[in-house]
């Protein structure tokens, strides 16, 4: 086993370690993921039936849809909600919702997190210390 | 504001907008002169969203800023008669009497800025609803950053909005260039070049060249709207026509574009883009959603023409979305009389995505026409509807018949 630490900026505050999931293209939270069951439903998204529940979710930053926060409040509320989420650079609309749902994320770190982590890999988010430790 | 001393419901919503502005580097906070509230509904604010909006009333949360909402999840006086469940009426007007309460416009719309409430150059505002942001910043050179719903109603509560992202001068700049050759002769074609440039512009801000001065307030509406289904786009410049691009030096910040940003829409762009938001063929509709975002007065004018001298065939239904308020004109002037009376239906107040998750189902429309790119998107992933996009006049005799 090998461990790996990237250093970047706290968006919403918190601790949480998972499994990672990762998407190498943007996630829109408002009809990209039905919150109810968790899976991504975009047709044709390289996650498309894959559940985020649960999950260490890393990817590029958020897009579509200004109702996306409450759509991931929603994940959360539900308990569908991925553990942390990592994004290369956080825009509003996920930002807001993480620090509202108490989901740990974290952005602009000095690796891009979607070269240096894959799916399934034991990732620890310390978002209060704005560090991401990577088990493979 | 942050210790309490201005009350509960105002330390919780600055606490919010401290925690967004610290994850930007955000210095201060700037005084906002009006919010649009997404999510007014219990469909997209979901069970936990609506409890949240509901806390806040409940403990006295008021709007200091004139507050708008979007679209709700029905049409408060058609519900029964289009199938929507009583459960769900009460939970919207439940919901809705909730923002009443704090002092919001109820409005239920997306084109809050064509109703009343278009903000002035340079103002700061807190706007979700990402058709309304990339008006509002293009079109009106107001600013604002895309506003998740909890994040403008905080900002409604408080006043004010973290300074960070387009409330600063130097993220306004256009970063790429989209280079238009093709001859745009309506509103859909308009929706399909921003369709393109969202897939191709991601977050970034386009320069838009190749548009005639003359392109009006509809289209400049339907060209922002796919923007941010496809990217999160919140900024645009057409040059020679919005007001922070008088020149292509001026919309990039004297920056040369380079190359490689350089991109051409042309009629081979335009016909795939086309083709790749059509999975059917319009004789397959069993429902047709026109007015996203919501029609305007002059468009309303356009489908009645089109549809005059016309009745919609029994085996389909058609949809013109809009704002109550353009309806009640539209009443004045003849014009819902003359779109009603062919069958076709003005609905106000609400929009699909908003509706149940099974609604469509339930209602047997599992295929739609729609003249939007932006609908295609939202009826095929929370309606599990397919899709047929093209502008209702390639499709007019499919769907109607002469009278």
């Amino acid at each position: 086993m090998t461990e790996m630490i990237l250093k970047g900026h706290k968006v919403a505050k918190g601790k949480a370690k998972g499994e990672a999931l990762v998407s190498q293209s943007p996630i829109s939270f408002m009809g990209g993921v039905n919150p109810e069951v968790g899976i991504v439903v975009e047709k044709g998204h390289e996650l498309e039936g894959v559940s985020i529940c649960d999950k260490i979710l890393i990817f590029p930053t958020g897009k579509g849809s200004t109702a996306g926060s409450y759509q991931l409040y929603e994940l959360a509320y539900l308990k569908k909600g991925p553990k942390a989420i990592i994004n290369i650079r956080a825009d509003s609309i996920v930002a807001i919702g993480a620090i509202m749902s108490n989901i740990p994320m974290v952005d602009r770190l000095d690796q891009n997190p979607l070269k240096v982590i894959e799916t399934g890999d034991i990732v620890e988010v310390d978002a209060d210390q704005g560090i991401v430790r990577i088990e493979k | 504001m942050l210790d309490g001393k201005y009350g509960e419901t105002m330390q919780n919503s600055m606490e919010l907008l401290v925690a967004l502005g610290d994850s930007y580097d955000a210095e201060r906070m700037v005084s906002i002169g009006s919010a649009h509230l997404v999510s007014p509904n219990p469909i997209s604010a979901g069970k936990g969203g609506t409890a949240f909006i509901k806390e806040i009333a409940t403990k006295g949360g008021k709007f200091v800023v004139p507050t708008t909402t979007n679209p709700a999840c029905l049409e408060p006086w058609s519900w029964r008669e289009m199938g929507f469940s009583e459960e769900l009426y009460l939970e919207q007007v439940a919901l809705s009497q909730a923002i009443a309460e704090m002092g919001g416009f109820l409005c239920n719309t997306c084109i809050p800025y064509l109703i009343g409430h278009a903000p002035r150059m340079r103002e700061h505002i807190a706007w979700g609803e990402s058709s309304a942001v990339l008006y509002a910043n293009a079109v009106c050179g107001a600013r604002t950053n895309r506003e998740g719903g909890p994040a403008a109603l905080a900002a409604a509560i408080a006043g004010r909005t973290p300074l960070y992202g387009y409330h600063l001068d130097e993220n306004r700049f256009g970063e790429l260039e989209i280079v238009n050759r093709v001859d745009l002769k309506c509103d859909s074609d308009y929706a399909t070049l921003g369709y393109f440039i969202g897939k191709i512009a991601q977050n970034r801000v386009p320069i838009i060249t190749g548009i005639p001065t003359t392109i009006s307030q509809d289209e400049m509406k339907c060209l922002g709207a796919p923007f941010a289904v496809t990217g999160s786009i919140s900024h645009y410049h057409i040059v020679g026509v919005t007001p922070e691009a008088p020149t292509e030096g001026v919309a990039s910040g004297k920056k040369r574009i380079r190359s490689f940003d350089i991109h051409e829409f042309g009629l081979k762009e335009f016909k795939e883009t086309e083709e790749s938001l059509c999975v059917i063929g319009p004789e397959e509709a069993e429902l047709v959603v026109l007015g996203c975002p919501h029609a305007s007065i002059t468009q309303l004018k356009k489908y009645a023409a089109t549809l005059s001298e016309r009745k919609v065939k029994p085996t389909v239904e058609i949809w013109i979305l809009t704002s109550d308020v353009i309806k009640n004109y539209a009443k004045s002037l003849g014009i819902a009389d003359s779109i009603e009376s062919t069958g076709a239906r003005l609905v106000t107040n609400t929009c699909p995505p908003a509706m149940p998750r099974d609604f469509f189902k339930k209602k047997g429309y599992r295929r739609v026409a729609t003249d939007s790119p932006k609908m295609v998107y939202y009826v095929s992933t929370t309606k599990d509807a397919l899709c047929y996009y093209g502008k209702l006049e390639n499709f007019i005799d499919i769907v109607t018949r002469k009278r």
